[in-house]
């Protein structure tokens, strides 16, 4: 099983500088006489990566984390800065959405040149040019110049090259979002296919239900480093909690200032724990929240807990005052209120818990005070919340199909 | 694959490419250089009185044709291959190929085109008794194998200097046109005076003077000329190939 076909040790790509057309000069001068260049732009730095025969790793990651210029590299296509990068076996690529096609010529003149490209050729080409026409599907379009196609259409038509060619490693970028509706779920079986037969896939998407579906593995990629890898749920999840804090970040620094301490929220322990660190808990665990308050003025504050999504989405909230419970005094103006979700069943992801202090008649809100949330666990299920349901009608099961929790 | 399958294969697309979407398809190559030629005759033959001195000099039409040819096939080479890494840099940035053979097919493509026009306008000289040894038609077109390596060698240089600086092909032209006038193709070496041996540096003047030779009988060209010529051939497709080599990892970040 360890048959390794990809094997990146240190690796990394730098541009260079090139604001000026002396820059340019400058640049060919100093790598004739084999000097590097100074100025650069690092965009990788010290990649390590094995890639198994049979696996299927995604790449994540923001725009300009160095994805492209990840599977660049391993294509061959750019030429390392640092560090190296072995492949053994073939390798069929969609970088960029395209696969290199020329505008001038027909879709089918491009599938000839495109395979040639990959070694196929003769004989053998013919023989699957109308295997590859047929996967494409885009009708009389094949007979028309590249240029004068959709995105989409140029999509179908490499992807139907790369995979009429079954290659040892399968390298898509992107690929997965641009065609319709149709021809992802005709490309998503073909990858399921192929991974079955034993393929090996490198995904880079912003879809993360395209990664979780097609990927075991994933590597989220921040800033030209590798942040993060491992299991795919892992690694998403994470990825997009760093994505929902980031985006309530920017919304937040405004809303600070705004509270009238009469009733004022003195601390937070999530299932015991006090700190500021989000706690994290399984998927279906029981989540305890007590809350200590101070009142200025000696009655009696009522508590507001809500559980919102990391980007803000509420998700669930409740008073004390609505359900009619009265807060516990802890000493001379302090109260303390405690509530236990049990089974909590948020899907797994990064949430936040709000704590409020309101006013005893539970009309204004006083204070604010946040804690993270991470629910752990791989499921592939949708939205904020497990819902309890039931199938109804039982089939036969089919011959190999896994009995699902 | 192999890189000669590979080559062949862009080098008839480039051929293809060259005559889509002209009616006359590969007739223009003849056509383009026949326009050539008569503008040329009107002005130096008509106009001008051109003539070649000497008692039995050859006539200046075939004087013309016999050096001209294989000067546009080696400048149009040199100055179409400039761009052939440019031009190609969508399918650089997204398979992996050896890009030597993207020049390689671009001067291939124009030797092609030119060398069988030559072919065919000398023969057609020959018949109409201009004068031409038809018999020096062999060396004549082995003689195109070393102007090919060192238009190759130029051209390589050119490809990969032009991803770095796009000036190169806008100036290319205009130094062919100043190397077109400064070889003995419009005019014989001995006319030029004292001038004569800064014409040798020329590259192409060997070339001009020894299709003269053998297709003509008009002066010679030694030995000595030709084993230089060869190693000037040599040297420059060398080193034209190290400093494609040298540059080729940096294209993808300079296109």
């Amino acid at each position: 099983m360890s048959d390794v076909l990809i094997a990146a040790r240190g690796l990394g790509k730098a541009y260079p500088k090139v604001h000026r057309n002396s820059d340019r000069l400058r640049s060919l001068g100093r790598l004739l006489v084999g000097a590097r260049d100074r100025d650069r732009i690092s965009v990788l730095r010290d990649v390590n990566l094995d890639v198994v025969r049979g696996e299927s790793l995604g790449l994540v990651g923001e725009n300009g984390a160095g994805k492209s210029t990840l599977l660049k590299l391993i294509t061959g296509v750019l030429t390392p800065t640092t560090g190296t990068v072995e492949v053994r076996g073939t390798i069929g690529a969609l970088l960029e959405l395209g696969a290199g096609f020329h505008p001038e010529y027909t879709g089918r003149d491009n599938i000839a040149m495109s395979a040639a490209l990959y070694g196929l050729d003769g004989a053998r080409l013919r023989e699957r040019i109308p295997e590859i026409i047929e996967f494409a599907d885009i009708g009389d379009y094949i007979d028309e110049p590249v240029k004068h196609y959709s995105s989409g259409m140029v999509v179908r038509l490499g992807f139907a090259v790369v995979a009429s060619l079954r290659p040892d490693i399968l390298v898509t970028d992107e690929v997965l979002a641009v065609g319709d509706e149709s021809f992802q779920k005709k490309c998503v079986r073909w990858i399921e296919d192929y991974l079955a037969e034993g393929g090996t896939l490198l995904l880079v998407s912003h879809s993360m239900y395209h990664v979780q579906k097609l990927c075991k593995h994933a590597c989220w990629l921040r800033g030209g480093e590798i942040a993060m890898s491992g299991d795919v749920f892992d690694v998403t999840q994470a990825y997009l909690a760093y994505h929902e804090r980031k985006t309530t970040a920017q919304l937040e620094s405004a809303e600070l200032s705004r509270s009238g301490h009469e009733f004022a929220v003195t601390d937070i322990t999530l299932n015991g724990v006090d700190s500021a660190q989000p706690l994290m808990i399984e998927h279906g665990a029981d989540l305890r929240v007590a809350v200590g308050l101070r009142s200025r003025d000696g009655r009696v504050p009522s508590l507001a807990i809500g559980l919102v999504r990391a980007d803000g989405t509420p998700v669930y909230g409740v008073s004390s005052d609505m359900d009619g419970h009265v807060l516990r005094p802890a000493g001379p103006g302090e109260y303390r209120g405690e509530i236990e979700f049990p089974g909590l069943s948020l899907l797994p992801g990064s949430y936040a818990i709000r704590v409020h202090s309101m006013d005893p008649e539970g009309v204004r809100l006083f204070d604010t005070v946040e804690r993270g949330l991470v629910v752990r666990g791989a499921s592939r299920e949708f939205g904020l919340v497990r819902l309890a349901h039931r199938w109804i009608g039982e089939g036969a099961p089919p011959p190999a199909a896994d009995a699902d929790a | 694959m192999s890189v000669a399958r590979l080559t062949l294969r862009f080098f008839r697309r480039e051929l293809k490419n060259r005559f889509a979407g002209s009616f006359t398809g590969g007739l223009w190559a003849l056509v383009q250089p026949l326009i050539q030629l008569a503008v040329y005759s009107f002005v130096f033959v008509y106009v001008l009185k051109a003539r070649i001195p000497g008692a039995d000099a050859p006539g200046y039409v075939p004087f013309l044709v016999t050096a001209l040819w294989p000067w546009i096939a080696f400048s149009e080479a040199i100055t179409r291959s400039a761009t052939a890494v440019q031009d190609n840099a969508a399918l650089i940035g997204k398979v992996s190929l050896p890009r030597e053979v993207l020049v390689v097919a671009t001067v291939a493509t124009s030797f092609a085109v030119h060398l069988t026009g030559y072919v065919a306008i000398v023969v057609a000289l020959a018949l109409a008794g201009k004068g031409i040894d038809v018999a020096g038609l062999i060396p004549a077109i082995l003689l195109f194998v070393p102007l090919f390596a060192l238009a190759l060698g130029f051209a390589l240089i050119a490809a990969s200097v032009q991803v770095f600086v796009r000036d190169l092909s806008q100036a290319l032209p205009q130094l062919f046109m100043l190397l077109q006038f400064a070889a003995p193709i419009f005019y014989d070496a001995s006319q030029t005076g004292a001038l004569a041996r800064w014409l040798a540096l020329n590259p192409f003047t060997f070339y001009a003077d020894a299709f003269h030779a053998l297709l003509l009988h008009h002066g010679e060209v030694g030995l000595a000329r030709l084993a230089i010529a060869l190693a000037v051939a040599a040297i420059v497709l060398f080193v034209g190939h190290r400093v494609f080599r040298r540059l080729d990892p940096h294209f993808e970040d300079f296109l």
